[in-house]
């Protein structure tokens, strides 16, 4: 078991199903202090834009590319507006079933996603994610 | 023949009598309209963009019949293109054939015979080419569907695919009879929006590709058809479902277009609706009169947000991340509307419901 302390998570997911499957997963890999999930990408904003910094730091947030509304190219761009006080307390991974080139090219061009990650997630993915989160 | 079935020619020419000439001969094979000047002819081009061919004089005295053709083209470049000369003009007539400017030269003084066949000859030309533009545009919507198709493909077929994978390997994991019964219902409702996709596939190939079968359409027996798949999957559960039919007429019609329009309109209506409403409603009302069928579809659900409004008939467009969807429905709904000639309005007042009204002419009414 990999040993992660003061680590919180945020899925951005329109699918239920896969949030369902991302919390149970990141809950079992252990040591974690706390997951949300969020079906609506303008939600998380919310959340990151209103959170106590005490709240959140270290954040991991997994979200999904292709999501009505707001989509997850979208959420980023919006992510990388906040000030840098706020975006230091957070990791950004892009989690997608999508096999386009463009989409996967896309992801790269954002300086603020760490990595992606495709669907669905494992617990090897997250092992993997979890040796070097942030 | 009627005037809308003559070919439509411009013919140009200086001298006021052979254009009174021309159209003498020709008026009763053709719809001729005549110009005495370039100023003239662009307005008969600007006004009737139908001409199909174009007959000018080299010899005019602002500009020659050769250097018309070069700066008309441009803006008008259909019409096929035909000049009439003397011998003289030779050596200017086989340059500007040679160019690609002038489909056929006919030469002064032409006879009735000559100048007929020339636009026989003009006008097949011209609807080839109209036919192949027409062909083009077809394919290159087919292509960019294609493309919308291939993208969609990975998100919507492949998309529930991978979280029933993902949600089996977590149940193999899982001994708790409770939380695995929790993942099955999870399963299910991706696996039935994977279905629910094939099936918009399917609607919206027959919609396409399918041609329109026109027979008396009883707007009850649709109605009841169409609810009792809604029953069937416990859709209408909690919601008040209320249908008023006033039919005195016969009405022709295409069914499988009308099934599709009204079991999305439907559909949508069940699913988006308030959950923690307590007096959800739909209620369809259709009334046939003057051969058109007035179809309004009422709820009182979450409503469409102004800004989404005019996108959620553009494929896989989706305003909501509520409830599943394909972002097809909508689409195809406005697809089977357009065979049949048929207009659909929406007003919607976001959290209050939503109304659908379409309006589809019956077959004595203008569909195609």
């Amino acid at each position: 078991m990999v040993q992660t302390s003061n680590l919180h998570f945020i899925v951005i997911d329109d699918s239920k199903l896969d949030c369902f499957i991302a919390e149970k997963i990141i809950r079992n890999s252990g040591g974690i202090d706390s997951i949300k999930s969020f079906l609506q990408a303008k939600e998380a904003l919310q959340y990151i834009a209103t959170a106590r910094p005490e709240d959140v730091a270290h954040t991991i947030v997994m979200v999904d590319i292709q999501m009505p509304v707001m989509n997850g190219f979208e959420f980023v761009e919006a992510f990388e507006k906040f000030s840098p006080e706020i975006k230091k307390n957070y990791t950004l991974y892009v989690i997608s079933s999508s096999i386009n080139d463009n989409d996967l090219n896309r992801v790269q061009n954002y300086s603020s996603v760490k990595q992606f990650i495709n669907k669905p997630l494992t617990n090897n993915s997250l092992i993997q994610l979890l040796e070097n989160p942030i | 023949m009627s005037t809308q079935d003559k070919i439509k020619i411009l013919y140009i020419d200086d001298e006021q009598n052979n254009l009174v000439g021309f159209k003498a001969t020709f008026r009763f094979d053709y719809t001729v309209f005549i110009a005495v000047d370039i100023d003239q002819a662009y307005e008969h081009l600007k006004k009737n963009p139908d001409i199909s061919v174009i007959l000018c004089d080299q010899r005019m005295p602002d500009k020659t019949g050769v250097q018309f053709y070069e700066e008309m083209r441009e803006e008008y470049p259909d019409p096929i293109r035909m000049l009439i000369t003397g011998y003289a003009d030779i050596e200017s007539v086989i340059d500007a054939v040679n160019r690609g400017h002038i489909f056929r030269y006919i030469k002064k003084p032409w006879t009735d015979t000559d100048v007929k066949s020339a636009i026989e000859e003009a006008n097949k030309f011209y609807i080839t080419n109209s036919m192949l533009s027409a062909k083009n545009v077809e394919l290159q919507s087919a292509y960019d569907e294609l493309g919308k198709f291939a993208y969609s493909v990975t998100h919507d077929l492949r998309g529930p695919l991978l979280s029933v994978i993902g949600a089996l390997d977590l149940a193999k994991t899982m001994d708790d009879i409770d939380e695995i019964k929790e993942i099955l219902g999870m399963m299910d409702s991706a696996v039935r929006k994977l279905d629910e996709f094939i099936t918009n596939t399917h609607e919206y190939y027959n919609l396409k590709r399918g041609k329109l079968v026109f027979e008396q359409i009883d707007f009850n027996d649709i109605i009841s058809d169409t609810t009792a798949i809604f029953r069937i999957a416990g859709r209408m559960d909690s919601v008040k479902f209320t249908a008023h039919v006033v039919q005195n007429d016969v009405f022709l019609s295409d069914e499988i277009s009308i099934k599709i329009i009204l079991n999305n309109l439907l559909s949508n209506a069940f699913k988006f609706q308030r959950k923690k409403a307590s007096d959800k409603f739909v209620d369809v009302n259709i009334e046939v009169k003057d051969d058109n069928a007035i179809i309004l579809v009422k709820d009182n659900g979450i409503g469409i947000q102004e800004n989404h409004i005019n996108n959620i008939f553009t494929m896989f467009y989706r305003a909501t991340s509520e409830e599943t969807g394909s972002g097809f429905g909508l689409y195809n709904v406005k697809d089977a509307l357009n065979k049949l000639n048929g207009t659909v309005e929406v007003d919607s007042v976001f959290n209050e419901g939503t109304t659908f009204k379409v309006i589809i002419p019956g077959k004595g009414n203008g569909t195609n």
